[in-house]
């Protein structure tokens, strides 16, 4: 990912004089909607290991499982947004964020697509585009070319 | 500070700190050597270099407001230790004060934070001690001295010699052949011979060598015993021993008036020294011994000891793969290969127990690291509060991990306090109630099994049931007609509530209300106990136990519904087959009886609402029975797999608020299980019979 990340910010580097800056997300799919966090927040992608489920944890903890030797706790993206559980296909990833704490956090999701670019005009901040009644989590709404993604705020997320 | 590494600052910490509390020691030692009425040069000595290097590491790390303190400090203890100040308990209390004003700067540079510390009042005394000081009129000029050698003793040596001939002591000089290569183990035997008769005070070479690999010393010595004595118990081929003559009663040479002045930089007969091969420059000596006795340990951030513990903990899932393979290789038939494979897993198995123990023991310390800070609170509070402590310490050299010994000093402290201020009565309430006017604390510490008990023993009133109850009462924490049921101990359990306090009036000590509640929380997130005795009139028994280690433990895996879960064998008594038919229900609760007791139960998959397993109502079940402290809990689970070394990880932040749980840790085959908090399950569920603590978190919940 180290690399993907350079050879694309040389090329950003060109585009920004045009369309402002420009920030780079990761869009995956959940429940059949389309979501993004910005790229830099995520440490890793992960094939789900065996996941340890934790009784008397928050409904939205799914388990715990180890990362190298690292105890990561797994929340799931769908309850913590409030939305319909399908079971996991074997598209399923882990992404690994980091809480303000430092503690790292997995987030479930259906699937990971690819990374989009997307510079401020393409961005609808969520209070214009929802209004002010709008989860914590959400930052905007994205729309590369045509499509309608789900801008969410990784760090609140696995901060919260 | 702030250009400095990270590295470097938590060095210089850590080294300061190290050295402050040597210094504290020292001071203690002192405090009783007072008391007891003799007095050991080597302790202010000791004291002084403490400061000295303290003084020198907060010169190279620019921590100002440490240099200014260690600068004054090492007057006055130059003084004491020259002989030119009496040490007394003022003095010794002036000296107590500036350990605490070091551990108040320290924590500010910790911080890095420039707030002004009032150390005026302690540097004000600082310097009234110096300016008592008083200078002695010179009795050395009394003897033949070389003035050679009286030009290059420092004060220190000059004051020893000093003290010396005041006791009448004969002076010798030994001339004595080292070996360059042995020179510092041969000096250090014969210092350490001479100790019988007196006192080597000075040496100094001759300069006349025989060959490049020898030197030769003057040893000047102080002593009671005659020459023939000494030539009987030092004398050797290369030991010549002269009796150094009284001067008849004339004034010439090195009188009191041409003494050098303290600390000479150039020495009179160095320059036929080989410097780089022995590097015996005197003083350079003494030098050398200190630098060695420092390098032989190393200071090692314990995040890297859990590292390299989380290592073997990944070789032990090794280990258990290996054991697999060779099973599998029997049973195909291969029998050859297969003995062999698991001779060398034996073997392997064996290595890394040993590798094991061996992490575990550098992370285990002493707790008279933390019994000596203790000792220093004692005595500031008895002074403070005007009532006569003595403390008696045993088992200081019990060894426990350190991440637990750093977690234990305030909550020891806290109970040091409560005994002191609530505990131990007045002298004269003492005295009149037929008790020695001294109060006693014990504080005493063993090692039993994989546990380790720290006892804070008092003598003092012990706890007013009445008080605390009623105290209870008016907080609102339970109500008269609960307390009224409540047991002995019940009630004695009453202290660990939030708020409680005997005494009416809060003060300086104790008795704000806070203490035993975090006492018992900060012991209980050390995964150990704390229980209450008290007798009224005789005293007060508060009994801590502790786990052995944090790092690696060895644990029951046991299932539960369809959980594999691990329950640590220390907090484990036994093990035994459930009977469903002898299950009783007392007031809504399960118990058994076992050999003879009752044993309350706890059904964990009902208790962690756990999915069951399907054929679990008709399979053998077990009882497995925690046990800590005084408490005992059966908890019925499904199976059991063994015994099993683990390494307990802890849960991440976010799942700080579940309770029940110790940790997890990997079972191999890349699956975590949670390991059970004996502890906690035990608190909880019995929480829910005994009425107090019930009532008490519905208060304060």
């Amino acid at each position: 990912m180290a690399n993907l990340t350079q050879s694309t910010a040389s090329r950003l580097a060109r585009r920004v004089g045009d369309r402002g800056p420009v920030r780079e997300f990761l869009m995956f799919s959940l429940t059949g909607e389309l979501y993004g966090v910005e790229l830099t927040r995520i440490k890793e992608i992960l094939s789900p290991p065996p996941i340890t489920m934790v009784p008397r944890a928050p409904r939205e903890v799914i388990g715990v499982c180890s990362v190298r030797g690292l105890l990561v706790t797994v929340l799931d993206l769908r309850r913590k947004l409030s939305l319909d559980e399908r079971p996991l296909t074997r598209r399923a990833r882990i992404l690994l964020g980091e809480a303000e704490s430092g503690e790292v956090i997995g987030l479930l999701v259906d699937e990971v697509r690819h990374v989009v670019r997307l510079a401020a005009t393409e961005i609808e901040p969520a209070a214009t585009a929802l209004g002010g009644d709008v989860s914590e989590f959400v930052l905007g709404i994205g729309r590369p070319a045509g499509e309608f993604l789900i801008l969410l705020d990784l760090l609140s997320i696995v901060s919260g | 500070m702030a250009e400095l590494s990270d590295k470097a600052r938590e060095e210089f910490f850590s080294e300061a700190q190290e050295i402050i509390e040597t210094l504290s020691r020292n001071l203690l030692s002192l405090d009783q050597s007072i008391k007891a009425g003799t007095s050991d040069p080597s302790l202010i000595n000791e004291a002084f270099r403490a400061v000295h290097t303290l003084k020198g590491l907060a010169g190279l790390f620019g921590a100002a407001r440490l240099g200014a303190l260690s600068h004054r400090l090492e007057d006055v203890l130059d003084d004491l230790r020259l002989g030119r100040v009496e040490l007394g308990q003022e003095v010794l209390d002036v000296l107590f004060g500036a350990v605490d004003a070091y551990t108040r700067i320290l924590q500010a540079e910790k911080a890095d934070s420039d707030e002004e510390l009032d150390v005026e009042q302690l540097f004000i005394e600082l310097e009234r001690i110096g300016a008592s000081a008083t200078e002695h009129e010179s009795p050395v000029a009394g003897y033949e001295l070389d003035p050679g050698l009286l030009a290059v003793l420092t004060e220190y040596e000059e004051h020893r010699l000093r003290a010396n001939i005041d006791l009448q002591m004969q002076l010798y000089r030994l001339r004595v052949q080292f070996d360059l290569s042995t020179i510092d183990k041969v000096l250090e035997e014969m210092k350490e011979r001479a100790k019988r008769h007196g006192e080597i005070i000075t040496y100094l070479p001759t300069g006349e060598a025989t060959s490049a690999d020898t030197i030769e010393l003057d040893l000047l010595m102080a002593s009671r015993d005659d020459l023939a004595t000494l030539i009987g118990s030092l004398g050797a081929d290369n030991v010549v021993i002269e009796e150094i003559p009284r001067r008849a009663r004339r004034s010439t040479g090195a009188g009191s008036g041409t003494l050098p002045p303290r600390h000479p930089t150039a020495l009179g007969r160095s320059d036929s020294l080989d410097m780089q091969r022995g590097d015996v420059e005197r003083g350079g000596l003494e030098q050398a011994t200190s630098l060695r006795s420092l390098t032989q340990t190393v200071r090692v951030d314990i995040r890297k000891l859990d590292h390299l513990m989380n290592i073997v903990g990944e070789l032990a899932i090794v280990r258990s793969a290996l054991g697999r393979v060779a099973e599998k290789l029997r049973g195909e038939g291969q029998r050859k290969l297969a003995t062999e494979l698991q001779r060398l897993h034996r073997n392997f198995d064996r290595r890394l127990g040993e590798m094991q123990d061996g992490i575990l023991e550098v992370r285990m310390v002493p707790l008279g690291q933390v019994f000596d800070r203790l000792a220093r609170v004692v005595r500031q509070i008895s002074r403070e509060v005007g009532k006569e402590i003595r403390l008696v310490i045993t088992g200081a050299e019990t060894e426990i991990d350190k991440l637990i010994v750093e977690e234990l000093s305030d909550p020891l402290m806290h109970m040091i306090r409560n005994a002191i201020d609530h505990g131990i009565e007045l002298g004269q309430r003492r005295v009149e109630v037929g008790k020695p006017l001294a109060g006693t604390i014990a504080l005493n510490a063993f090692q039993k099994g994989n546990h380790v008990m720290i006892e804070v023993e008092d003598d003092g009133r012990g706890i007013d049931l009445a008080g605390l109850t009623e105290k209870a009462i008016s907080l609102g924490k339970l109500s008269r007609s609960e307390a009224q049921e409540l047991s002995r101990d019940e009630t004695l359990a009453l202290i660990f509530l939030p708020g409680l306090s005997t005494r009416e009036t809060a003060d300086d000590v104790s008795g704000r209300g806070v203490g035993m509640d975090i006492v018992k929380t900060n012991i209980s997130k050390l995964g150990g106990v704390i229980d209450v005795h008290s007798e009224t009139g005789i005293g007060t028994k508060m009994t801590i136990t502790l786990p052995i280690t944090l790092a690696i433990v060895s644990a029951l895996l046991i299932q539960a519904g369809k959980h594999t879960l691990a329950i640590p064998l220390s907090s484990v008594s036994e093990a035994i087959a459930f009977e469903e038919g002898a299950v009783r229900l007392v007031d809504g609760r399960e118990v058994i009886t076992l050999r003879g007791q009752t044993l309350p139960l706890c059904r964990l998959d009902r208790l962690m609402a756990l999915e069951v397993a399907p054929d679990s109502a008709s399979r053998r079940r077990f009882v497995v029975v925690a046990a800590l402290g005084q408490r005992r809990l059966g908890l019925v689970v499904d199976f059991l797999y063994g015994q099993e070394d683990i390494v307990i990880k802890p849960l991440g932040k976010s799942l700080a608020a579940v309770r029940g749980f110790a940790g997890a840790t990997e079972l191999g085959d890349q699956r975590v299980g949670l390991v059970l908090d004996a502890a906690g399950l035990i608190e909880e569920v019995l929480a829910g019979i005994d009425n107090a603590p019930r009532t008490l978190e519905r208060a304060s919940g």
